[in-house]
């Protein structure tokens, strides 16, 4: 719908400042959109695939049209393969077009509909990588739905957790982690259980839970700051520490508390 | 407001597509091939062994059935000439109907089908090219190369019935006539269009180029029953039932167009993706 492909049968959306049931036609010339399949022509090459889009999305000067192809094959590294059919690429080839062919027009707003899916590990590591790219270099919102909450984690500034078509919770993917998954843990391991350790944390911090788990000790923090001091305790008190972990739940963890929440009320 | 520029733009694309699809490129050739080599010689072929003259009962009671004036344009041809003449002007010209119809329902269904199929439609509806810029543009690459091989094919048919009967007909010539160039270039075309918004139509609702292609064969129905009236003398494809026929059909051709402009719409056709 915030590409104007679909109608939305009810509200109203503004894309770069256009409604999108009023100027559908803008948005569409604001918008690069890469859906979950490549939706590429396997039986043009790289180059025809680009070059009809670029015309369609009205990049009408030859040699503007051929630059802006060459930069956008060359930052996906495929300006050498751009006489092949796109039916031979490989999946992870083909999404890396499709995503060339999303940025031909120099869009405004980027809308990514799960760019990984599908992919091998290797490919969907290249994908995400090149979308980090794109963000610094494109200067270009970019929207991103999927269902790999790592993705969003490692991509997004921001997050919006949907259910059932609704949003339940929007900030930074820190902040979603932190307001829904409760304090981080410090996860401390030592190189042997030592109950005088454990009584001079509880000296330390003693509104905060801390349990033992042999050697390992889990204690419950208010923010990371106060890990140095921590350790400085337990080294005086005489424990050898092995490592020291900050634990803080995933947005995976959060996003399935969310929607067991949402769907309890 | 369309612009001329994306629909070409659109057609040139899809042009390219054909060009190298041999699904699309065998049948297109497979078709002319067929109607325009093969049949003409397996009637010439066939009546080596027909009396030299229309004396045969059998024979006479073949011709009593035809209308008076086709009776009258073979009068005092020999039985062999009474044959080739009658079944090679009259009885395959709605037969040679088939061509336009098969070339534009391939090329048509793998168009509009096959942009769905493939699911290329969801990234061609997110461009700023107009539904009629693209509806108009697949239309055409569709009308246009069945036209091209609808031609090509009666250029064939009539090159080789000309030189296989040339001195049997004493150095007459049975095509080009107008009856030919009409049902060529009037009624192939607006069979063609008809069958392009049909095939629009189905698109919509089918799932995939095979599907479509088996609905849009129905337009081969009302073909098969034209060649059977001609069989019987019931009816008889000549200028003025041509002008009947093709008037009709262009009326046809724009209520189908209509409807296929509304079914064109993006929601229509990525709602009934799969």
């Amino acid at each position: 719908m915030l590409a104007c492909v679909l109608s939305p049968t009810g509200g109203s959306a503004r894309v770069c400042g256009f409604d999108v049931n009023e100027e559908p036609a803008k948005v569409r010339q604001r918008v690069g959109m890469l859906t979950e399949n490549s939706s590429l022509y396997e039986r043009l090459t790289a180059f025809e695939n680009l070059d009809f889009f670029a015309k369609a999305y009205g990049v009408s000067n030859k040699s503007e049209r051929t630059l802006r192809i060459r930069q956008v094959l060359d930052f996906f590294e495929l300006w050498d393969r751009r006489g092949d059919k796109v039916g031979c690429f490989s999946k992870g080839m083909k999404q890396k077009l499709a995503l060339a062919r999303a940025l031909i027009h120099k869009p405004t707003v980027l809308l990514l509909d799960e760019p990984t899916a599908g992919l091998d590990p290797k490919s969907a590591k290249e994908v995400r990588d090149t979308i980090t790219r794109l963000s610094r270099n494109e200067g270009c919102t970019i929207l991103l739905c999927t269902h790999h909450l790592e993705d969003a984690e490692s991509l997004c500034s921001n997050a919006v957790i949907m259910n059932k078509g609704k949003s339940i919770a929007y900030g930074t993917p820190e902040s979603l982690r932190t307001k829904t998954g409760g304090p981080p843990i410090l996860e401390i391991v030592l190189k042997k259980k030592d109950s005088r350790v454990t009584e001079s944390i509880r000296r330390l911090l003693p509104n905060e839970a801390v349990m033992e788990d042999g050697p390992k000790m889990l204690v419950s923090i208010d923010d990371e700051s106060t890990t140095p001091e921590i350790v400085r305790c337990i080294v005086q008190a005489g424990g050898l520490v092995l490592s020291v972990r900050v634990l803080k739940p995933s947005l995976e963890e959060t996003y399935l508390r969310l929607i067991k929440q949402a769907d309890e009320e | 407001m369309i612009n001329v520029r994306k629909v070409a733009l659109v057609f040139s694309k899809d042009w390219i597509e054909i060009q190298r699809n041999y699904q699309v490129l065998l049948p297109l050739l497979v078709i002319p091939l067929i109607f325009a080599v093969m049949l003409p010689l397996m009637v010439i072929g066939s009546t080596a062994s027909v009396p030299a003259y229309a004396s045969s009962e059998g024979l006479q009671t073949l011709l009593r059935t035809l209308p008076s004036h086709v009776v009258s344009e073979i009068a005092g041809m020999t039985g062999r000439q009474a044959i080739i003449y009658v079944i090679s002007v009259y009885l395959f010209a709605p037969i040679f109907l088939t061509v336009p119809i098969m070339a534009s329902s391939v090329i048509a269904s793998d168009s509009f089908a096959g942009e769905k199929e493939r699911r290329t439609i969801e990234a061609l509806l997110a461009t700023p090219l107009s539904d009629g810029e693209m509806l108009l543009g697949k239309m055409l690459v569709s009308l246009v190369p069945a036209v091209l091989v609808t031609v090509g094919a009666f250029l064939i048919y009539s090159t080789l019935v000309d030189h296989f009967t040339l001195e049997m007909f004493g150095g007459g010539l049975l095509f080009p006539n107008v009856t030919w160039m009409m049902l060529i270039f009037i009624l192939s075309p607006a069979i063609a269009f008809a069958d392009i918004t049909l095939t629009v139509l189905i698109s919509a609702r089918a799932k995939g180029v095979k599907e479509a292609q088996q609905i849009s064969a129905l337009l081969l129905v009302p073909l098969i029953g034209m060649v059977l009236g001609q069989l019987s003398g019931v009816i008889l494809l000549d200028p003025s039932l041509i002008i009947v026929i093709a008037t009709a059909l262009m009326a046809i051709d724009a209520v189908m167009f209509a409807a296929s402009v509304k079914t064109f719409g993006r929601d229509h056709m990525l709602a009934r993706l799969t």
